[in-house]
């Protein structure tokens, strides 16, 4: 699931607060903190029949109201309230972990696939096994599972994916005599071309650590790795070294732009033609059409390109889960709800209509109800190239704990090495002590891979 | 010892009465944060169990090594530097722009005077973050007519490079906070006595004269005054680099210190360091405003007042 980072976040005027963390600080004060673990291992209540309860579900996708209503109209005695999250920076998941920490969380919540080691740590998300959450294993995509399955445990239902590939706008690489990249040679070939008619091909934006995990992903890397009682980070093994150095040489010949992606810059560029192709996942073709309507029947859809001619490594980008939170009241009906969320035909309709991304579940649609946009992609069935994409994605990927920091940590290092003209490599050594570091701080015993 | 009287008993309640709800909100929301957040800052959180998920996990005391890590940190420190950096530039400016606005406006032959007084004070109404979103639309190449202008007389202007954004984002602040500093200085200008005016002209003191050598003297409490909120305003700089983050690749999460703690706290979910970053910046801002307090306040007593 992608971030709608176009709204700004809320914060305090300047002169009126008093430190930010002393008013955070302050917040977790009044809202009475404690609330520890323990307590919420409290025996989950059964639901009494008959007996009315309201489940709360923070989400922050787009239309997620219509399926909820539908739902509430058809169980009378477990109404679903959902509330707005803001998906911006993160805003998300600091508010999830405050609520935690204070003992409130909500029911129910939109977790994206990478960040649910991290709420693992907090002991905020229920093991669903322990209300037979198991049983549903078999209804969803088999690697989509696995990303929320921690030892016996399982703690999240996948909602939707986002396999990767290409945008470009066809007519354009048609005017410029430039056949769709299927290899990253060519790719960088056709990034020449476009540069010599004062185009960019694209923007390694230095922030998105999400991207640059699933170029990682594509080329082989595995970052985390868990085994017996020990975690295994490896940012900076060989894949991800060959990743590192190709970007670095696009960016060092000037063949990118280095601007953040999905920012008012970058929709400009892709508006006007600046930009002609888009390294995306499955759920960009919402933000497409959302943000560039006037090239409509333009653009179209092509597989990554690959490292080895013919070959067909493909990766991930996005995805996300409805996840029960500990100490949830009625967490069996919070796990039926998001089962059914996320299989109910007529729930993946409706999620499909608001462009929430590729669905987890293994039936209940066909490519074909994806192809929503298909006017703007000129007719092409586009949701084809990203469930081929979606058959072929590496499948022993995993997360660990803290990917949020590590994206941070990231994008400041990509950020410093942009400006000072250091190399990938050495962006890749420092992210990889640094993440190292930070898991170790958090108590995990942790080895360095790679 | 004499008993008290009636009067006085019934006195002390009454004054108990109206200090009661004063003390209960102070404590509850003046000394009770910082007093939970210096408790933060002197703990860390351990876990246990299989991968160190899912097992028990609880506060120990940290003694001061959340300091420790803090002050070892380059990126805090290089922050601290930077806030610093821009103080030293903006605060003079914005001051001094502040005070030549409040003597122009407040100058026998200024006209508007409230129009023009409430059109500088406008943007003081503006939120930080709707402030640097407007901004940030006037800064991002592709969109901003600004950026465009300059292209068109072949100037190459980026305001959010890693070198100019600092400079960009003490455009904003100055933009917001120089009217409201400006109208300080009016009500402290308004409270001298006319009488002072009248004797200068009498004696044949000129327009200038008067300014520099009567009313900036007589504001100069004001003066003081808009300095300090200012330094205490620059080290808590947050929803500016908050806000143009997204926007330009040159502000790091570490940016600031405030954006620092926050991205401890909300990003990192380490309360503790964050807490210990927010002790550490409001001592520094202490130890600043006192100290800028002192040195202004010996000179004042060197000019024999």
């Amino acid at each position: 699931m992608r971030t709608y980072d176009t709204i700004p976040p809320g914060g305090a005027r300047r002169r009126s607060v008093l430190g930010g963390a002393a008013a955070v600080a302050a917040g977790f004060a009044l809202a009475g903190c404690g609330g520890g673990a323990e307590d919420e291992k409290a025996a989950p209540k059964e639901r009494k029949k008959g007996q009315k309860i309201t489940l709360t579900f923070w989400s922050w996708v787009p239309g997620i109201d219509k399926p909820v209503d539908l739902w509430n109209s058809k169980n009378p005695e477990v109404q679903v309230k959902v509330e707005k999250v803001s998906a911006v920076n993160g805003a998300q998941y600091a508010k999830m972990h405050a609520a935690i920490k204070a003992g409130n969380p909500p029911d129910l919540g939109q977790i994206e696939f990478p960040v649910v080691p991290g709420f693992l740590l907090d002991n905020g998300l229920l093991d669903l096994t322990t209300v037979g959450g198991e049983r549903y294993k078999s209804r969803f995509v088999g690697w989509q599972w696995q990303q929320s399955v921690f030892g016996k445990g399982v703690y999240a239902i996948p909602q939707a994916s986002g396999p990767m590939g290409l945008f470009i706008r066809q007519d354009l690489f048609d005017k410029w005599d430039i056949e769709p990249p299927a290899t990253w040679d060519e790719y960088e070939a056709a990034a020449r071309k476009i540069r010599k008619k004062g185009a960019w091909i694209e923007t390694f934006a230095p922030t998105n650590g999400n991207r640059f995990a699933g170029y990682a992903w594509q080329a082989g890397a595995k970052w985390y790795a868990a085994e017996g009682d020990n975690w295994t980070v490896a940012i900076d093994d060989e894949p991800t070294r060959k990743v590192a150095d190709y970007w670095e040489a696009l960016v060092k010949q000037k063949l990118v732009k280095t601007i953040p992606d999905r920012q008012n810059a970058w929709y400009k560029d892709i508006q006007t033609g600046a930009i002609p192709a888009w390294l995306g996942a499955s759920w960009g073709d919402a933000l497409l059409v959302g943000n560039a309507p006037d090239t409509k029947g333009t653009w179209r859809a092509v597989p990554l390109p690959q490292w080895t001619k013919g070959a067909n490594a493909q990766a991930n980008w996005g995805g996300s889960t409805t996840a029960v939170f500990a100490g949830a009241a009625y967490p069996k009906d919070a796990l039926d709800f998001a089962v059914w969320l996320n299989t109910d035909p007529e729930a993946i309709k409706l999620l499909i209509e608001g462009g929430y991304g590729f669905p987890s579940a293994k039936t209940g649609y066909k490519t074909s109800d994806l192809d929503v946009h298909k006017d703007f992609f000129g007719g092409q069935a586009y949701s084809q190239v990203f469930r081929e994409a979606g058959d072929h994605v590496d499948t022993s990927w995993q997360w660990g704990p803290g990917v949020d920091t590590l994206y941070q940590r990231l994008g400041d290092a990509f950020t410093e090495a942009l400006s000072s003209g250091d190399s990938f490599r050495s962006v890749l050594k420092k992210v990889q002590a640094q993440t190292v570091s930070d898991l170790k701080g958090k108590g995990l015993k942790v080895e360095s891979g790679g | 010892m004499r008993r008290p009287t009636r009067t006085e008993a019934r006195n002390a309640r009454a004054a108990a009465g109206f200090l009661l709800p004063f003390l209960a909100l102070f404590l509850l929301c003046f000394i009770t944060p910082i007093v939970y957040a210096v408790w933060q800052s002197l703990h860390k959180t351990e876990r246990t169990g299989p991968l160190g998920l899912g097992g028990a996990e609880r506060e120990v005391f940290a003694g001061f090594a959340n300091y420790a890590q803090a002050l070892a940190d380059d990126r805090f420190l290089s922050g601290f530097g930077r806030v610093l950096l821009f103080g030293a530039v903006q605060i003079p400016l914005m001051i001094i722009l502040a005070t030549v606005l409040a003597l122009l406006l407040e100058s026998a032959s200024a006209r508007w005077v409230t129009f023009f007084r409430s059109a500088f004070f406008l943007p003081y109404g503006v939120p930080g973050v709707i402030a640097s979103i407007l901004w940030g639309f006037l800064y991002v190449p592709g969109i901003s007519p600004l950026v465009k202008m300059a292209d068109a007389v072949g100037w190459q202007v980026d305001f959010l490079s890693r070198d100019a954004v600092l400079w960009s984002i003490a455009n904003i602040v100055t933009w917001q906070f120089t009217g409201y500093n400006m109208l300080v200085l009016i009500a402290q200008l308004k409270a001298v006595p006319q009488e002072l005016y009248e004797a200068a002209r009498i004696d044949g003191a000129n327009a200038r004269q008067v300014a520099l050598h009567i009313k900036i003297p007589l504001i100069r409490p004001a003066l003081v005054l808009t300095c300090v909120f200012s330094i205490i305003g620059t080290l808590q700089l947050f929803a500016e680099p908050m806000v143009l983050r997204p926007l330009a690749s040159s502000i790091d999460s570490g940016y600031t210190p405030n954006l620092h703690a926050y991205s401890e706290a909300f990003v990192g979910n380490n309360q503790h360091l964050a807490a210990a970053e927010a002790v550490l910046l409001a001592l520094v801002a202490c130890v600043l405003s006192f100290g800028f307090l002192r040195l202004v306040g010996q000179r004042g007593k060197g000019d024999g007042r």
